[in-house]
């Protein structure tokens, strides 16, 4: 280690991205003390460098640090455990201020001026869409944490992959069928009226509907709206669940309205946590979510049935009980989605050991390793669950939770089977040339 | 491509929103009343108690020494050490020190400083040492400038520098990052230190840099005065504006701008400015996307605002019947708009100075990512529920009001005393302010609304 640290209000377990940094210093050092049995076959000592693509600046700033934290205790566990191929891996950041031109110049600045091995981190779908034929043209594995339905789709490269995170496709028709069977079995979708709000207008039905659910309304909201008790009387009155996916600012003034228009009676909710990620569930306004239902990528809080391998990965990264920051309690984490990060660089170090993966050169190779794999076992790598990945989309299907709000908590009331939300491949990047 | 489905949309649900659970109609409301009824309150006033509060003086302290060649060496060197920061440190501009302290530390935080304290920049000038040690070297310390900066130039260069300053920090897709950012931080050293060297650093420093232009007319508004080098007096704040002098046009225009740069900031993130420019504001597409209609943007409300305050004067100056020149009383009334620029700083910078600083504190411990804790603050978790959730909204959104209330009456106040200076009559001073004080009142508003409304850039 380079010397004590006191830190200024925290014990010294916790992670920044200096500790990783020094974490991997200290590896390096101890790579050449003579015996050092986990690295001695190593045929090289140099880095694995990760290019790591953070939303640094610009609007995903605050989902950005989470994505950080939780990279920066993934990276420091590999190396605690000896790297990968015995190698140290150190993570090489750079910001993309949420910009989709300045993510495909960030991959650029990766391929030639950092000399990454691969690229990950990123999140915004957008950012991803406009990075990946950087991506492709300089033939960089590229693996997102962003759970858009782009990769799957097949309209970006073979050099994307989304294999830590369930895709929002997936997780929309998973949901389906509970929500017939446990809920209601009339539905009104409520969603903002443009690309993303149409993903779960389009998605949701087909799963639901086959569960004997209906649809029996639809109200789109413009984007641009921030008073929301104008559009309540488009909800028709025979609808027994009020699917809600609102997003940005006026998701708690929308809440609110939607408590004061129907009181204590009204049909029950279900949401998506992406609405409120990052935000204290107990919050003024939010009381009218009290009993209603909501989608979580992985529990926030934690469950008293919770494996060693979740207690060890919250740990790791430093959430407390409530999915907030151990070391500031009013700091919740985006753990629906963050746990992707920790997820994709265990897949990127299978890869490349399945690869044998040296250097640059080895790029090729080692986007096939990754569409070799099939699956990832529930365990300490893979904390959120099971995953079975589709090579011929590049795209991991994971099961997903659904919680109450209850008691001041998120309490999981059922985990949807990886089955409910998988679909066939709608692609083949398998065939694309390398 | 695009139609590849849109995945997520995390436009950021917390603080803003928070913020719009809040009352915050009353406070617009109530924040309008204030100014307008400060206003009826001071016209009702004999000028004289107001003029005898800012001529107020309360010595202080004597200061132990005055060597501005010292501080301006050390400011140097420290900014040295920031650029090697910048071109060597992390990549990440979280952990470079570099973008931490000039954007956070220096712009919004110093700014602040200079407002409360007093012209602290005049000391911490990194070319005024340098430049001293070259013209010695070279003989030419005691003999005029190669150079006069031509009278006609007024504070024109300083408009451009602020202006690109401004658009640098708005709208360029990456003015954090640390590379670039230490690449133009030299160019504009050596850009300064050239002029500096040939016009003389008298000149250029008043009329040419940004930073010292800006400072020079933020400070008049500190409560702190030096005299004769080092007799310090406490003064009511803006009470240094007794003694100034109209501003020319150009530095008129040039103070406005700042207060332009700093509304726009708050503007172009509204679903407001989002809508016009026909942006989803759940979908922003990030800077890159926005480049043309956000430079446009930053023109427009320059113009609109210089536009509305020459126009306001104008209309007084002829409700009240006034003789003096109308580029005498704008410049001079223009003064009473720092308090303003002071307070939008203040309120729009709040939750960057929050977050941001204090990942200068951790970065500045360890400037290369390589380990060091020189202050022992390298390992310090940055408290970002410090401006998350319900609670910190409302203290966040009531010293944000407080701050542009407070200076919106102080700039009520301060033009009273100033139109009173022009007009010398009370009743002639009152009407010819009325028009501003309209003014005043609309950005109060306009400065809650800001600070209120919904926001998705």
């Amino acid at each position: 280690m380079t010397g004590k640290r006191t830190s200024l209000l925290l014990p010294n377990k916790n992670l920044t991205r200096r500790t990783a940094l020094k974490g991997m210093g200290a590896a390096a050092g101890l790579m050449a003390a003579p015996g050092f049995v986990r690295y001695s076959q190593a045929q090289s000592s140099e880095p694995i460098r990760i290019g790591f693509q953070a939303h640094r600046t610009g609007i995903g700033a605050a989902y950005g640090r989470w994505y950080e934290r939780v990279t920066t205790a993934a990276a420091q566990a590999i190396n605690d455990a000896g790297g990968i191929n015995g190698r140290p891996l150190e993570i090489v950041t750079e910001d993309d201020g949420t910009d989709p031109k300045r993510g495909a110049e960030v991959v650029e600045k990766f391929a030639n001026q950092h000399k990454t091995d691969v690229v990950f981190g990123t999140l915004f779908s957008h950012v991803v869409v406009g990075s990946a034929p950087a991506a492709g043209e300089l033939k960089m594995p590229y693996y997102v944490v962003s759970e858009g339905y782009h990769v799957a789709s097949g309209s970006l490269n073979r050099y994307v992959f989304q294999p830590g995170i369930t895709d929002v496709k997936a997780q929309v028709r998973a949901v389906g069928p509970w929500i017939a069977e446990n809920v209601g079995k009339k539905i009104t979708l409520v969603y903002p009226d443009y690309a993303f709000g149409h993903d779960h207008r389009d998605k949701f039905p087909e799963r639901f509907e086959a569960a004997g659910g209906t649809v029996v309304g639809l109200v789109p909201i413009p984007p641009t709206e921030t008073s929301f008790t104008r559009y309540f009387p488009q909800i028709p009155s025979d609808t027994e669940v009020i699917y809600h996916v609102m997003v940005g600012p006026g998701v708690l003034t929308f809440v609110k309205e939607l408590g004061e228009f129907y009181g204590s009676s009204g049909p029950k909710l279900f949401g998506f946590i992406d609405s409120l990620e990052a935000v204290d569930i107990n919050s003024p306004g939010l009381e009218f979510l009290d009993g209603s239902y909501f989608w979580e990528g992985m529990p926030r809080y934690l469950q008293p049935d919770a494996s060693d391998a979740v207690k060890a990965y919250r740990a790791a990264v430093g959430i407390d009980d409530n999915g907030a920051s151990v070391n500031d309690p009013k700091d919740v984490s985006t753990s629906a989605h963050m746990f992707g990060c920790w997820e994709t660089l265990y897949i990127i170090k299978e890869a490349m050991e399945a690869a044998g993966y040296q250097g640059p050169a080895d790029r090729a190779k080692l986007v096939e390793a990754t569409e070799a794999l099939t699956e990832f076992p529930e365990g300490p790598e893979h904390p959120q669950g099971l995953k079975v990945f589709s090579p011929m989309i590049h795209q991991s299907f994971g099961q997903q939770y659904i919680s109450q709000v209850s008691g001041g908590k998120l309490n999981v009331v059922h985990t949807t089977s990886i089955e409910d939300g998988m679909y066939e491949p709608e692609a083949d990047y398998t065939s694309m040339p390398l | 491509m695009l139609a590849a489905g849109a995945g997520p949309a995390f436009a950021h649900a917390a603080d803003r929103g928070f913020v719009m659970l809040l009352p915050t109609g009353y406070y617009l409301f109530g924040g309008a009343a204030a100014v307008a009824l400060s206003f009826a309150i001071l016209t009702l006033m004999p000028p004289e108690p107001v003029t005898r509060l800012l001529r107020a003086k309360l010595r202080v302290a004597q200061l132990p020494f005055d060597d501005r060649a010292i501080t301006s060496w050390l400011s140097f060197a420290v900014i040295v050490l920031l650029w090697l920061a910048g071109l060597f440190g992390s990549r990440d501009p979280l952990s470079n020190p570099l973008p931490l302290v000039f954007w956070t530390v220096f712009w919004v935080g110093f700014t602040l400083v200079v407002g409360l304290f007093g012209n602290l920049w005049r000391w911490l000038d990194p070319w005024y040492g340098p430049s001293r040690l070259i013209l010695r070297t070279i003989g030419r310390a005691d003999r005029a400038p190669l150079f006069s900066l031509p009278k006609r130039f007024g504070h024109g260069l300083a408009i451009v520098l602020l202006f690109a300053f401004g658009w640098f920090e708005l709208v360029y897709p990456a003015p954090d990052d640390p590379e670039l950012l230490a690449w133009v931080l030299i160019a504009y050293w050596l850009l300064n230190l050239a002029g500096i060297l040939a016009f003389g650093h008298e000149a250029w420093t008043s009329r040419v840099e940004l930073f010292s232009v800006f400072f020079g007319m933020i400070s008049r508004l500190a409560p702190l005065q030096r005299v004769d080098g080092n007799r310090l007096f406490l003064r009511f704040p803006g009470g240094k504006l007794d003694d100034a002098g109209p501003l020319p046009v150009s530095a008129m225009l040039f103070l406005l701008l700042a207060l332009a740069t700093v509304s726009f900031d708050g503007l172009m993130r509204t679903f407001f400015w989002l809508g016009l420019t026909g942006v989803n504001p759940l979908e922003y597409p990030g800077r890159s996307a926005v480049m043309l209609p956000n430079t446009l943007g930053l023109l427009a409300v320059f113009a609109g605002l210089a536009g509305v305050f020459v126009l306001a004067v104008w209309l007084g100056r002829r409700f009240a019947g006034m003789r003096n020149p109308l580029t005498e009383m704008a410049g001079l009334l223009v003064w009473s708009i720092v308090p303003i620029a002071l307070a939008y700083h203040f309120s729009h910078y709040l939750g960057a100075l929050i977050i941001n600083g204090q990942y200068a504190l951790a970065a500045i411990s360890d400037p290369l990512a390589n380990g060091w804790n020189l202050f022992g603050t390298a390992g310090y978790h940055v408290v970002a529920g410090a401006t998350a959730g319900y609670e910190s909204a409302w203290i966040i959104w009531n010293l944000q009001s407080a701050a542009i209330i407070g200076g919106h009456l102080l700039a009520v106040l301060l033009a009273h005393a100033l139109a009173f200076r022009l007009a010398g009559d009370a009743r002639t001073a009152a009407l010819s302010q009325l028009p501003l004080a309209f003014l005043m009142v609309g950005y109060t508003v306009f400065g809650l609304w800001l600070l209120s409304s919904p926001t998705g850039g």
